[in-house]
């Protein structure tokens, strides 16, 4: 009965418009105005993958032909397919061409300050060995940090929903975790409908035009920058030449990135294990003076770690004290002290990318990964404005000159001839040891022990640091024929012109 | 002309339609009492603050019927209203279990929830409404408040700001009763309707002649089948005498016409002036509001979107006395936003003017 169904459907019609829909359905929200609203407002556009990468991109293009190649073979990894997926998400399922090309603009218009900015920071170290990253370039990451990224790349395939939900988790379980709080906030609120009319959108305004956001969407920047940009397959930090086995790890900070990276040392070489995001100095890198608030760059060692219990809150897990200031910062007279890596307060997962008075700050559950593998005295800590990264060959190579200069010295005791021994040292030259030896002339020293014999040099260390001079930081242990120890040695030496030269050295034990 | 039914082409089942028409088919046995007088009474009762007497005669009905979800509807927004929240929320949440097809107990324990402040609870009891209706308007809103309220809190967090200072409470619209009792007249209609056997006035209708401004119905052939819903039993509603509205002459639907496109521009134009003027003095905005709050809330939503257009579609008119009803498609578009709807505007004679009484969505 055609007739009396046609009634029916009124009947259900009267429910739905007088029962159900009461109000109008002006913020009837569908995907795609979903989509292109978040595209317009949301700032999640700084830290989507996506607009990160393809903005990244598009800098570097616009810069020089070299990162046209690199652009041209990234595309072939998987790093492209996501950018191209996030770029058609985010750009997304508009309904018009009108929205995609506005959703666009809105999206380059806001990389253009803040992407290529930190592109440009890290371009000097990209551009000269940086190869496409290996496969799977979002690595594994602390647990927080790659619940976020999934975030970032459910958003960045416009799965908006399941992206919430998701934000929504992380942030129940991390609730200090203030750039996830940043995320969830936006994933939010692109799904207002573009009306100043409810109670909170003031106070959302208001909230995104405040300054401390760019800190979060700096760390968001450079949390992404660090998982995209991977270190090159095979490649070590270019300060580690040569690392013996007793150090059983090594870790590296790239300031530029926030990043640390942690390194497994076997003999088959340094391998990255992990790498965590971290915050520096508030006034950068590169501390000169006590009070600077700036993070020293130099290579280090790990000197103690203490004990949680006697530290305040403020340092979260434990602290992990470096020798800043080595040998070389004093000689450079470069003053400051109490250089740690720590843990973060109860009330922050984690710190803006520089927020610290010079200290290196990690997430505590990221501290606590490091506690439990680190040697103290023999876990180098690298801190570099920016990491480069060779290959083992290349490492082998640079090391060339320190090795024949250490056997030039070793030889040189051996024979008893002080005059050629002395030539090894700079006049200022210096030795800390347990035993006191003041007084006593190094090299008269140096001949009386070595006593003509044959010695054998073995765990041999080389850390490479080059500012305006060239240093090198050796560690070794020594065993004379027919004994079964002698001493372990740390020896900073300084290159002049084409010579290596000793001003420091640790007698270790 | 008659109080005819609409003709049919203009007509397409949504499938929120089709999901109601679903749901009442499958809770047909529950909700028998679309129509019961009481429900109606009970309704009035509570919209003359008689919420003591609006109770007893609830829980006099829900003795025969403990399980009518209408009735047990509105107690809970009775215990709501009397300030008994946990009441409240326990009956609410009852009729989700009982009904979970229906948006409305999941509004209300939204409600209840953003009222203490609980408003990741609040989100997910109105994304399950939604989820039972996509197109409930009234849970998108409050959702869309209770979206803004969380983001601003979590805004707050990461910049680890004082969450004291966060100012008005986002206040959410409670839904009042599950269905609304229809205004006179046009209930009785839809009940016969309904009724499996023919109906003395659905013979007596005669065919409906397309109203004059219509266009001529082209989706018949589109429309889906309808559901087969279970036929209902015929309702012991006063069977209606349904006055045989005076032949609508054309001047009038003429004049409805134009006050009806007027209203759209004034809209179209931000000229809020105008557009508030189109509304008589006896309109009553949907969802309880305040006249007062109505006008300051369309005001906020129009006066801020850059710009607006509002195009009119399949306007039909029905003119009865000093009475009209303009059914049309309406096409929203403001900003981002790209919306068409059904829309109803009942109007009402004052002189030679047509002032809108009632507005809703759908129909």
């Amino acid at each position: 009965m055609a007739h009396s169904q046609g009634k029916r459907r009124r009947l259900v019609a009267d429910i739905v418009r007088q029962g159900r829909l009461q109000h109008p359905l002006f913020r009837l929200r569908s995907g795609q105005q979903l989509l292109a609203a978040l595209a317009a407002v949301s700032a999640l556009m700084f830290a989507a993958p996506g607009a990160a990468l393809a903005s990244n991109a598009a800098g570097k293009t616009a810069k020089t032909s070299g990162s046209v190649h690199k652009e041209k073979t990234r595309a072939k990894g998987p790093a492209a397919n996501a950018r191209s997926t996030a770029r058609a998400g985010a750009a997304g399922r508009p309904s018009s061409a009108k929205e995609a090309k506005e959703a666009r603009s809105a999206k380059s218009r806001k990389a253009g300050t803040a992407v290529v900015a930190a592109a440009a920071t890290s371009a000097t170290a990209a551009r000269t060995t940086r190869k496409p990253a290996p496969a799977g370039a979002i690595q594994e990451a602390s647990n927080a940090e790659a619940r976020l990224i999934a975030v970032y790349e459910m958003f960045g395939r416009g799965q908006t929903r399941p992206a919430l939900a998701k934000a929504r988790d992380l942030v129940r379980d991390y609730p200090n975790f203030q750039l996830a709080q940043l995320v969830y906030g936006d994933l939010l609120a692109a799904q207002l409908p573009p009306s100043n009319s409810l109670p909170d959108t003031a106070s959302i305004a208001k909230m995104r035009g405040n300054p401390a956001m760019a800190e979060l969407h700096e760390e968001s920047k450079r949390r992404l920058q660090a998982l995209r940009d991977r270190p090159p397959a095979n490649t070590v930090p270019s300060q580690f030449l040569a690392l013996s086995t007793r150090s059983r790890y090594a870790i590296a900070v790239d300031a530029s990135r926030s990043r640390l990276y942690l390194f497994e040392n076997s003999d088959k070489g340094l391998k990255l294990t992990a790498d965590y995001y971290i915050s520096v100095g508030k006034a950068g890198t590169d501390k000169v003076t006590e009070g600077d608030a700036r993070t020293p760059l130099g290579v280090y060692y790990i000197t103690s770690s203490l004990d949680p219990k006697s530290l305040k809150d403020f340092y979260g897990a434990g602290a992990l004290p470096i020798n800043y200031p080595n040998p070389y910062d004093v000689r450079r007279g470069k003053t400051g002290g109490g250089i740690w890596l720590h843990g973060t307060p109860p009330q922050q997962f984690a710190r803006a990318p520089l927020a610290s008075d010079g200290c290196v700050v990690m997430a505590n559950p990221d501290l606590r990964q490091l506690l439990r593998k680190v040697q103290i005295g023999a876990t180098p800590v690298v801190t570099a404005r920016s990491l480069q990264w060779i290959s083992q060959p290349q490492a082998e190579k640079e090391s060339q000159s320190i090795t024949s200069a250490i056997n030039g010295w070793k030889d040189a005791r051996a024979s008893g001839n002080e005059a050629q021994l002395k030539k090894f040292y700079l006049p200022d030259f210096q030795r800390s040891s347990k035993k006191s030896n003041e007084g006593i002339s190094v090299v008269d020293d140096e001949v009386k022990y070595a006593q003509g014999k044959r010695v054998q040099l073995k765990d041999m260390s080389y850390l490479h640091w080059k500012d305006g001079d060239d240093t090198m930081v050796v560690t070794f242990g020594e065993v004379f024929e027919g004994e079964k120890s002698g001493r372990s040695r740390r020896q900073y030496w300084l290159r002049q012109g084409t010579d290596w030269k000793l001003f420091h050295e640790e007698i270790l034990g | 002309m008659p109080k005819s039914p609409r003709p049919r082409a203009r007509f397409s089942f949504s499938p929120t339609v089709r999901a109601l028409l679903l749901a009442a088919a499958t809770c047909g046995a529950a909700l028998p009492a679309l129509a019961a007088i009481e429900h109606e009474e009970v309704d009035k009762l509570m919209q003359a603050g008689k919420l003591d007497e609006a109770m007893a005669k609830a829980e006099a009905y829900l003795k025969d019927k403990p399980r009518d979800p209408q009735m047990r509807f509105l107690k809970g927004v009775i215990q709501l209203d009397t300030g008994k929240r946990n009441e409240a929320i326990a009956a609410f949440t009852q009729l989700t279990l009982d009904a979970p097809e229906l948006p409305e107990p999941y509004n209300n324990l939204a409600v209840i929830y953003a009222s203490q402040n609980q408003f990741d609870k609040a989100r997910a009891a109105l994304e399950s409404a939604i989820r039972t209706n996509p197109s409930y308007a009234t849970a998108q809103e409050n959702l869309g408040d209770v979206y803004a309220r969380l983001a601003s809190q979590a805004y707050s967090k990461a910049l680890q700001l004082d969450q004291n200072n966060t100012a008005v409470q986002p206040k959410l619209a409670v839904i009042r009763t599950l269905f609304t009792p229809t205004p006179p007249g046009a209930k009785p209609t839809a009940l016969i309707a309904a009724a499996p056997a023919p109906a003395p006035v659905a013979k007596a209708a005669p065919a409906p002649a397309p109203a004059p401004v219509a266009p001529p119905p082209a989706k018949v052939a589109a429309a889906p089948a309808p559901v087969a819903a279970a036929p209902k039993p015929p309702e012991t509603a006063p069977a209606p005498a349904p006055a045989p509205a005076p032949a609508a002459s054309a001047t009038a639907n003429a004049e409805v016409e134009s006050a009806v496109r007027a209203w759209a521009s004034a809209w179209a134009s931000q000229d809020m002036d105008r557009y508030l003027a189109a509304y008589g003095p006896d309109f009553t905005p949907a969802g309880g509001q305040s006249r007062k709050n109505w006008e300051e809330d369309r005001r906020a939503r129009i006066v801020g979107k850059s710009s607006i257009s509002v195009n009119i579609e399949n306007l039909a008119i029905k003119v009865d006395g000093q009475n009209a009803t303009a059914r049309f498609r309406q096409i929203y578009r403001a900003d981002n936003l790209n919306v068409s709807s059904r829309k109803t505007l009942e109007m009402q004679r004052s002189g030679n003017q047509w002032h809108i009484r009632k507005e809703s969505v759908g129909g």
